[in-house]
């Protein structure tokens, strides 16, 4: 008899937690794409299911934006953070019964969130839609998950913790402190005036900054280095972004208020911060795609790590785009356009969901023992990429054509200026049944690999004993 | 790094700092503002007996806000006009004036938004429309403006087979026999109740309205306009009606027709976009065609002077179709005779004429170029 080693005991620990929270996630991702799909679709034909008052536009928008940050985004985080702190800590997942519970309400407290956003219970806070009924159940749900995380880090076998632990903790401790900051500002102690504003816009900016964002840079530090077998290049800077990030995004987000009803020095200092952070983003590049770029090959090889490179170049990029947009002379332009959506679906599509689905194909196979075919995990990653790039350019292109000419005060706006960028959204419609298409295939094949066919099972078993 | 307790503290730190700075110090900055006088007293106290601004709204309005929130409208629609030096938005005609935060201390749920795939909504209730414009628009954009994306409501309706002379007649610009009325839900009149009263019409001791500069260029070559016309030696009648029909042309105001935003000061047009007035073989032919247009708006394709445009002429004045007929007359005896143009003038009857040979048409049914151009 051979004992196991000390990964594959942690990996069987987490494997119910790991695949609860991985079909849940998957079954968000499924719904954001169709309500993806009908916004977009309304954009090209405004009588698109007009009549029917739970779809209205404005809703579905919410409704999407909300299922993929809490509902995809937070499984994905839970499922991909809990066993990448397991495995990093040398400890077992413990309290499985929990967690899953926890999960459960979770994704019972999102589902009636956003049955209440369809019914017209929307609160007006930006990432915060959800009706105040269910922000208890997800607060502490959240809480819960956090303190198990916790427990496994504490548990740790190696006092010494490395970049993916600071990126991960410091995610998940960071929500519940902005959701408590947002609840009390706008519910408890409500804020008046444009107050509101500004606070829901740090908070929903934050929001992808401070918890989804390093939830991302911390699973692409933990599978660069795990897929290559070789050391983060000048992993001494790691340090450094990482409290450049801490210091500096939760001030850079308000650039986004330029010229509006509120106190100047509020916009001004998101500017200046959101200028800084080419540090931390500078930092995160180098680590990445120095160490990269030393095995090319072995990156393209690897599929996990193909998404992940792909995941860590968008960020990149997004993040330098997004310096230039906080500019005022730019956000002159381009401010209150479809610009938007092209930095929430670079941050949200073409980083963590790329790098996400990197760990996922990492980890799955280690976690369940099953292999997910390569053809299905290649088909994948190429209508992601193709979806990605199709959206981003739409939304980056129609976004400057928006912005370019809403500032000619002579043309008509809705014949000139959006009817001029209708083309964009013909073009965004067909990105997302690109993308939902290569969800779909990405949740089939998490699917299978969770929940295997019984007969096949039975007779892989069948084959191992005869051979 | 390693000691957790510490790890956090320093990562609740950085944190706390911003919050410090958004949240408390924002609120401790102007958390108390209160409705304030236009304007103040020399020594900076409040004039007695002044009135406050903003006003509250009606009741009705405020549970138009709560529709508005919920149906997602914020989505769209921003509700905020930008300082001059970083928007186009006083340019564009949606502000008097840049908003400031005192605009917005009254409000139970601040919907500014940031997206503008409609238009800025903060100053609607300044546009001048009809209730029943915006019940038109709120059951059927389209109906009011063929090419928005605004999705139709048809749900805050009763769509009414044996019309009450209080229900609203709604006609898709496209179909003719497409004709229907339509009875507002109480959720319907608290919307367009919300909508009206979005407006920031004062001012505050913080902001002045803004003067536009490009207006006093306009004045300017005003100036040098009237002076060919003098020089000419046109009768006196004529040069009064052309005067006061420049005004309408030029004027993007209530009670203006905003001609000069599409057909550009020179009466050149843009092209590809908007077709010329200076010699253009419509606006120097014939007279009712030109009064239709006037009344009515156009769409659909046009052919000027061998050129073809397709675009869409809302009926013309502010609010849209509400020109008088001296207004008609006289801007069209001005585009008819500047820019080097030269035709009859046209009088307050014969738009009288044409208007009550229309009687029967709905208002607001743009006509098109082939309804136009008699049959061959």
């Amino acid at each position: 008899m051979t004992t196991d080693s000390p990964d594959k005991i942690i990996d069987r620990s987490a494997k119910l937690v790991f695949s609860f929270f991985l079909s849940s996630a998957g079954l968000w991702l499924l719904t954001a794409a169709l309500f993806a799909y009908i916004a977009a679709a309304k954009l090209t034909d405004p009588f698109f299911l007009s009549s029917c008052e739970y779809l209205t536009y404005g809703k579905i928008k919410v409704a999407q934006a909300n299922a993929f940050v809490y509902g995809w985004g937070g499984n994905a985080i839970f499922a991909v953070s809990l066993w990448i702190l397991a495995r990093l800590s040398q400890a077992e997942v413990r309290g499985s019964f929990f967690l899953v519970l926890a999960g459960v309400i979770w994704n019972l407290a999102i589902t009636f969130g956003l049955l209440g956003i369809l019914d017209g219970h929307m609160s007006g806070h930006e990432m915060l839609e959800m009706p105040t009924e269910v922000w208890p159940a997800m607060l502490i749900s959240y809480l819960i998950i956090t303190f198990l995380a916790l427990v496994i880090h504490r548990s740790r076998q190696i006092k010494e913790t490395i970049a993916p632990q600071w990126f991960i903790l410091a995610a998940l401790l960071w929500f519940p402190a902005l959701f408590l900051i947002a609840w009390h500002g706008l519910e408890i102690n409500t804020a008046r005036g444009t107050l509101q504003t500004v606070l829901s816009m740090w908070y929903g900016q934050s929001l992808i900054w401070l918890w989804l964002t390093p939830v991302a840079l911390g699973a692409a530090y933990y599978l660069i280095p795990a897929v290559l077998g070789r050391t983060i290049d000048k992993y001494y800077l790691a340090i450094f972004g990482f409290w450049c990030i801490a210091a500096l995004a939760p001030w850079s987000v308000v650039h986004h208020l330029e010229g509006g009803p509120v106190p100047m020095w509020i916009p001004a200092i998101g500017t200046v911060m959101s200028i800084a952070m080419v540090f931390p983003i500078a930092v995160a590049s180098t680590n990445f795609h120095a160490t990269a770029f030393l095995d090319i090959g072995k990156v393209w090889d690897s599929l996990p790590l193909r998404f992940v490179i792909f995941g860590t170049l968008s960020y990149t990029v997004s993040s330098y785009i997004g310096v230039v947009f906080s500019l005022p002379a730019v956000a002159k332009i381009t401010q209150f356009t479809i610009i938007n959506e092209f930095h929430f679906n670079q941050r949200v599509y073409g980083f963590f969901s790329m790098i996400i689905f990197g760990a996922v194909y990492f980890a799955l196979p280690r976690i369940t023992g099953r292999e997910i075919p390569i053809a299905a995990k290649s088909f994948h990653f190429w209508t992601s990429t193709l979806g990605v790039l199709l959206l981003l350019l739409a939304y980056l292109i129609g976004g400057l054509t928006h912005g370019v000419l809403a500032g000619q005060p002579s043309l008509e706006w809705s014949s000139a200026v959006i009817g001029s960028i209708q083309p964009y959204f013909l073009i965004t419609k067909i990105a997302f049944v690109i993308l939902a298409f290569s969800q779909l295939v990405f949740v089939v094949n998490v699917w299978r690999v969770i929940f295997p066919n019984p007969l096949r099972l039975l007779a892989e078993g069948k084959k191992e004993v005869s051979a | 790094m390693n000691n957790l307790a510490k790890f956090t503290i320093g990562i609740f730190l950085t944190l706390g700092i911003a919050w410090l700075a958004f949240v408390v110090g924002a609120r401790e900055q102007y958390g108390d503002l209160t409705p304030s006088p236009q304007s103040l007293d020399e020594d900076g106290s409040v004039p007695v007996d002044a009135d406050l601004f903003p006003v509250d709204l009606s009741g009705l309005a405020k549970q138009g806000a709560e529709e508005y929130a919920s149906l997602g409208c914020v989505t769209c629609h921003t509700q905020q006009v930008r300082r001059e030096e970083t928007g186009f938005d006083v340019e564009r005609g949606w502000g008097k004036r840049s908003s400031v935060p005192r605009d917005y201390v009254l409000q139970e749920h601040v919907l500014l938004g940031n997206s503008r795939i409609g238009p800025d909504l903060a100053n609607l209730g300044l546009r001048e429309y009809s209730d029943e414009w915006l019940h038109q628009h709120l059951f059927e954009p389209q109906s009011m403006i063929p090419s928005s994306l605004c999705p139709p409501s048809p749900f805050l309706y009763d769509e009414i087979d044996e019309p009450f002379h209080s229900d609203i007649e709604v006609s898709s610009g496209l179909d003719e026999d497409n004709t229907r009325y339509i009875r507002p839900s109480i959720r319907a009149d608290r919307l367009v109740a919300y909508l009206q009263s979005l407006k920031q019409d004062y001012e505050l001791p913080e902001v002045a309205f803004v003067e536009i500069p490009t207006e006093e260029e306009v004045v300017t070559e005003e100036v040098v306009d009237d002076s060919v016309i003098a020089s000419t030696s046109v009768p006196t009648w004529l040069q009064q009606q052309m005067e006061a029909g420049k005004e309408v042309y030029m004027k993007a105001a209530a009670g203006g027709g905003m001609c000069f935003t599409c057909h550009q000061p020179n009466g050149e047009g843009l092209a590809g976009q908007f077709p010329p007035l200076a010699g253009s073989d419509w606006v120097l032919g014939d007279k009712e065609r030109l009064i239709k247009i006037s009344m009515y708006g156009l769409m659909g394709e046009i052919d000027v002077n061998g050129v073809k445009y397709n675009n869409v002429m809302a009926p013309p004045g502010i609010p849209p179709g509400s020109l008088t007929d001296d207004q008609i007359a006289n801007v069209l005896t001005y585009i008819r005779n500047d820019w080097g143009n030269s035709a009859s003038a046209v009088s307050a009857d014969e738009v009288a004429t044409v208007r009550s040979s229309l009687k029967g048409r709905a208002p607001m049914q743009m006509f098109t170029a082939a309804e136009l151009t008699p049959a061959e």
